[in-house]
């Protein structure tokens, strides 16, 4: 009779379903069935009244989604069949309150040497783009020329973000709710510079100003980066000379920070900024071709100088002229990852200023000519992870010796411009066609 | 026709969207509408949960979110409203609890309206950026309840007055006192602090400033402090049962500061139960309450802590300069010891053993004991008398308490080296008349006195301990070169190195004949085995055992000083012998001779001489016999010297100058170490310097300090800088 008392009785949609409380207490309070089951709602009284054959309850939904959904609760796995549209299962899902157990079911932990490609997804923007950005809860956002497109982690495109139209310099995500676009500044309007969007709605809800001498003044916005103690950091260009690291607060979208580049120092075109969290310093890399030299400097906003550096511009040009393309701090062995057009990774010691780049032997020459639209390079960093792009694939090395462990290709949309790990999940936009893939990890394995 | 029937077949332009039931969103809005009344009537058993939810969802995904958020508001408003007046109409006692229980529908209700409408909280809410179900209900509810005029001021008041009965000993319902506080703490901190802290902290400021003038006039201090104590554990009682843990720091510092900051110099300075009367009273427990209370408020201890330094100053000062009081050395000592245990039992029991508070004893006794420039003489003549006597019988572990209590008084010396003289003294004494009770105690105290002053301190002290082993092994090496001497008296001589010992001026007397013999033969031997020495006989500080017989045939063995040998020796060969004659005789300094005399014949019970005329003083034309009539219960009769035990006036003086005469080598040396590495330096920072470097041992005068750097420009060690004259330079 324990048993029996257990027992719940749905009819949902014409269905009869039979389960237990304990499963459905597997939603969670903040679920369909979380409240029905409170106190309040008398749930449990009326299944006693009945006297143990159970009244049924009417739920007026799908009864094949109910049944995935339901399967859901007892397994924590998503199997999905062939006949039930993925959207149809989210619009169940969210209606029970149960979407962030789907989303949690439907892909694993993230491992670089596990990745299987889930979906590629087509856009109709023109031209080329220019970066794609993982959120953190597995949508993400792609710009392309002006124009930053949103995906939920559905896959579902949000309305579009534009900041006056201008030509879109980098995104980044706040959370999951908020990003944060820069462009280049509007000659002539004063318009332009960075802007604060609703990911969900695309609307604009601040719009960051940059203060020179008291004086508010336009700019243009370049590569962003965010700390943990809620900073927003980007390289911003003044009309008037005045290059560097702008930093703002993200809670009251204040200017709180200006850190100008020395003489002979480049920091406002940046291409990368990165905040490092163990050193409290903002990493910042202006390389190659945007300037003519590459210059990678650590910033302490606390002491308000650049604690190290590093240049080539006293490097004697080789032969094969290995050119830094893009680089990434790795703060666990303290030192600078740095890539070429040639895919060769090199390294750079952050505990000693002025050091210089130890190529890595395994360098790999180019078989074969370059592709007609060669992308450089890009490099990202997850968990003792290190990923490169080069052309079509991404390459992943582990740590401690950087280990080439897998490799990641997919032939259709040409080179890949840029890609990003968020979320569980890697995205990876392509040149041509106008395609981005996304990466994920299959759940575990059920033993 | 035809024309007619193709315009009948014509199919009407699309013209609108498929519009569900313009009543739909009304419909459906009524039925969640009449849900909510329901629910806040507890009457929600028949409604459905199911339907509700949906009908939520759909009104949502209708894009109807901001009706229903509306409709949600005004109707939550207006059922607000009317539990506003069921709470007004409450009386007196009553309206706490009605507060309280509607406060629970409240929080019921909102619940299941969350519940129902949590498709609308978790979708459209976000994504148009208004207020959370749950958190629109709190809001409402501070708006139409908590802030409503009538309810406001009234809650207030009867949370003040529940707070002033308790205080004032009345039992109150806690449990309701602590629903209502979580009740506006839930409305968030800022209704807390501003609706109910705020003026909790005034009213009880107000409060315990009257309490605190009513019992500062009628109550002692203890007393007093013991009602502090009371009340502030009371307001903690009633922040750990009712009230906000942040409460704590303000509540607490608002009993600090009207019961203790406001009224500390009173507290302190009162009259016959202030810190004082508890000090000399041995109040611990008054002091350690006193103490614990006036370390919560800014400058407590530091009142305290004045207040003690001057009574300790002042008590300290009375007993050192009290001429009655340091008559007795021992007694005078014995005084300032148990003084330092009275204080450093408060300090240990009362305050915590406060290292500000032990300093302050210690710079306190530093300060008076120095007043008494007799002190260091003093701390010696105790060891001296604990040493010698005091010690008998008593453990291990108890000399070395003795020792180093002793040893805490001798850190507060500022004349450090005048304490070496005497000990230096009074240590020779003890070593030369085999009088110190225990070697182990007298290294012990060397060790201590290393420890705190260093090598140099006790390298002549330790000297004196080298001579008397190595005197030890000379005497038998002695007796075993001449096994022929077994027979006659026996002698034993202590080689004592100069420098080590207390200078003495060298007077000799003349010895019997028969010692003299035994003295050149010992004096040949030495000499004989060390080679390049000097021995000169030091016969002041000598003792001798010597046999006697008295008239009835009484023998005795009398332990006396060479002196009284050399005097009674004489009396083997004649009865009668005048003052006169025994100075020509042994030709022993006045003074010593007197005293040697008036032990012999005016010491009641070791009278073995008798003197003509019969009196205490010895005059010039005194003769002496032998006592035929001495008597005493002991074979073994020691005859003392009367000495003085203190030095007397002149002796001071003598010794005062000496310590002055060796203080200038080392002024001068600290002056060449210093300006050594400085090279130059100005008056003013050398005189510093010096006194710094020889606090250890003593307190330079700068006088003298100067006097010593005049006399080193005399010898060319330094010289003034030609253009500042106040500058001296180092001449290498």
């Amino acid at each position: 009779m324990g048993i029996q008392r257990d027992r719940v009785k749905f009819n949902v949609g014409g269905r009869i379903f039979e389960t237990t409380s304990t499963t459905l207490a597997n939603a969670g309070r903040n679920s369909m069935f979380g409240a029905m089951f409170d106190g309040d709602w008398n749930f449990q009284s009326e299944t006693e009244n009945s006297g143990g054959t159970g009244t049924e309850y009417f739920i007026d939904r799908n009864p094949d989604c109910f049944s995935v959904l339901l399967d859901l609760l007892r397994t924590q796995e998503l199997h999905l069949p062939p006949n039930i549209p993925e959207k149809l299962l989210y619009r169940e899902a969210s209606f029970y309150g149960l979407l962030d157990h789907v989303r949690s079911a439907k892909w694993g932990q993230f491992n670089g040497n596990r990745l299987r490609l889930s979906r590629s997804v087509a856009g109709q923007a023109p031209g080329d783009g220019t970066a794609i950005r993982a959120g953190p809860d597995g949508g993400c956002c792609v710009a392309h020329g002006s124009m930053v497109h949103v995906y939920d982690w559905m896959l579902e495109e949000h309305p579009p973000i534009s900041l006056d139209f201008q030509r879109v310099n980098d995104v980044g995500w706040v959370d999951s709710e908020n990003v944060v676009i820069s462009v280049c500044e509007r000659l002539g309007r004063g318009n332009g510079g960075m802007g604060l969007f609703s990911s969900s709605s695309g609307e604009l809800r601040h719009r960051f100003q940059v203060n020179h001498d008291n004086q508010i003044k336009s700019f243009t916005a370049g590569a962003l980066s965010f700390s943990q103690d809620y900073k927003i950091f980007s390289s911003c260009r003044g009309r008037s000379n005045e290059y560097g690291i702008g930093v703002w607060d993200q809670v009251s979208g204040k200017q709180v920070d200006f850190f100008y580049e020395p003489p002979g120092w480049s920091l406002g075109d940046a291409d990368k900024l990165q905040w490092l969290n163990g050193n409290n310093c903002l990493l910042v890399a202006t390389l190659f071709p945007r300037k003519d030299n590459c210059y990678i400097s650590l910033v302490d906003f606390r002491e308000r100088k650049m604690v190290w550096n590093w240049s080539d511009i006293s490097a004697a040009i080789t032969v094969d002229e290995k050119r830094v393309r893009d680089a990434i701090a790795m703060e666990e062995s303290n030192s600078v990852c740095v890539v070429n057009e040639f895919e060769d990774l090199g390294f750079i010691d952050l505990r000693v200023n002025g050091g210089s780049v130890r190529w890595s032997s395994r360098s790999r020459l180019m078989k074969g000519k370059m592709p007609d639209e060669p992308c450089y390079p890009k490099l990202a960093l997850h968990e003792g992870q290190l990923f490169s792009s080069m052309n079509d694939c991404i390459s992943v090395f582990c740590a401690p010796d950087w280990v080439l462990t897998s490799r990641l290709r997919r032939s259709y949309g040409g080179s890949i411009c840029d890609f990003s790990i968020g979320g569980d999940r890697l995205f990876a936009l392509h040149s041509e066609e106008n395609v981005f893939d996304i990466w994920e990890t299959p759940p575990p394995p059920i033993i | 026709m035809s024309n007619q029937k193709k315009r009948n077949f014509q199919i009407e332009a699309f013209k609108h969207k498929v519009v569900v039931d313009p009543k739909y969103a009304e419909k459906t809005w009524k039925i969640l509408e009449h849900a909510i009344h329901e629910i806040y009537n507890l009457n929600a058993s028949g409604l459905s949960f199911e339907e509700l939810y949906r009908n939520a969802y759909n009104m949502v995904l209708h894009k109807f979110g901001e009706k229903l958020y509306s409709g949600l508001v005004t109707t939550m408003t207006s059922h607000l409203i009317e539990i506003s007046k069921s709470i007004e109409a409450a009386q007196g006692g009553l309206f706490l609890e009605e507060l309280n229980r509607k406060w629970n529908d409240h929080n019921k209700a909102m619940q299941m309206i969350r519940d129902i409408l949590m498709y609308m909280d978790r979708t459209y809410i976000p994504s148009t950026q208004k207020t959370p179900v749950h958190e629109l209900g709190l809001n409402l509810w501070r708006d139409n309840i908590v802030h409503s005029p009538n309810i406001q001021t009234r809650l207030l008041t009867t949370l003040l007055d529940l707070i002033q009965r308790e205080r004032s000993g009345e039992v109150i319902n806690r449990g309701l006192m602590r629903n209502i506080i979580k009740l506006l703490m839930d409305l968030g901190p800022s209704v807390y602090q501003e609706d109910f802290e705020k003026h909790f902290l005034e009213v009880s400021a107000e409060f315990y400033k009257g309490e605190s003038q009513k019992f500062i006039n009628c109550c002692d201090c203890g007393d007093y402090l013991k009602e502090a104590e009371r009340r502030l554990n009371e307001e903690f009682e009633r922040v750990t049962h009712y009230l906000d843990t942040r409460s704590e720091v303000k509540i607490t510092s608002v009993v600090e500061k009207e019961m203790i900051a406001n009224h500390m110099p009173r507290l302190v300075h009162m009259e016959n139960s202030g810190l004082v009367n508890m000090l000399l009273d041995d109040k611990y427990e008054d002091l350690k309450r006193m103490y614990n209370l006036f370390r919560r408020v800014s400058n407590g201890l530091l009142t305290i802590r004045e207040v003690m330094t001057s009574h300790i100053r002042e008590t300290g000062k009375q007993l050192v300069t009290d001429p009655e009081k340091s008559k007795d050395p021992v007694e005078f000592v014995q005084r300032l010891l148990d003084e330092k245990d009275k204080y450093d039992g408060i300090i240990s029991s009362s305050f915590a053993n406060d290292k500000t508070f032990q300093n302050a004893l210690n710079s306190s006794f530093e300060y008076f004991l120095n007043l008494n420039p007799r002190s260091p003489e003093f701390i010696s003549l105790f060891v001296d008398d604990k040493l010698r006597k005091g010690l008998k019988g008593v453990s291990e572990e108890d000399v070395e308490i003795i020792l180093d209590k002793v040893m805490t008084l001798f850190r507060y010396l500022q004349e450090k080296d005048v304490f070496e003289k005497y000990y230096k003294q009074h240590l020779a004494k003890r070593l030369l008349s085999g009088k110190t009770v225990s070697d182990d105690a007298e290294r012990s105290l060397i060790v201590k006195l290393k420890t705190e002053c260093g090598y140099q301190f006790t390298c002549k002290l330790e000297g004196m301990f080298t001579d008397m082993k190595t005197s030890q092994d000379t005497m038998q090496g002695f007796y075993a070169s001449h096994p022929e001497l077994g027979g006659g008296p026996t002698l034993t001589v202590q080689v004592l190195t100069t420098g080590s010992w207390p200078t003495q001026p060298s007077v000799t007397c003349n010895l019997p004949a028969e010692m003299l013999a035994l003295c050149e033969k010992f004096r040949s031997y030495y000499l004989g085995t060390h080679t390049g020495r000097r021995l000169s006989w030091q016969c002041n500080m000598g003792t001798a055992d010597i046999k006697a017989s008295f008239g009835k045939g009484q023998k005795h063995e009398l332990n006396v000083s060479t002196y009284q040998m050399c005097v009674l020796m004489l009396f083997n060969k004649a009865d009668r012998l005048s003052y006169k004659e025994i100075e020509q005789a042994t030709e022993i300094p006045a003074p010593d001779l007197k005293r040697c005399l008036q032990s012999l014949a005016c010491v009641k019970g070791k009278n073995v001489l008798r003197k003509e005329p019969m009196s205490k003083e010895i005059v010039e034309d005194d003769a002496f016999f032998v006592n035929d009539k001495f008597a005493s219960k002991f074979y073994k009769v020691k005859i003392g010297t009367v000495v003085a035990q203190k030095e007397s006036e002149p002796e001071k003086q003598e010794t005062r100058q000496r310590v002055e005469e060796d203080r200038k080598p080392q002024i001068e040396a600290a002056i060449v170490r210093i300006m050594k590495s400085r090279k130059t330096l100005d008056h003013n920072n050398i005189i510093a310097e010096v006194t710094k470097q020889l606090q250890s041992r003593f307190l330079a005068n700068p006088t003298e300090i100067k006097k010593r750097i005049e006399s080193l420009i005399e010898r060319d060690f330094l010289e003034r800088d030609n253009t500042d004259r106040k500058l001296y330079r180092y001449l290498a």
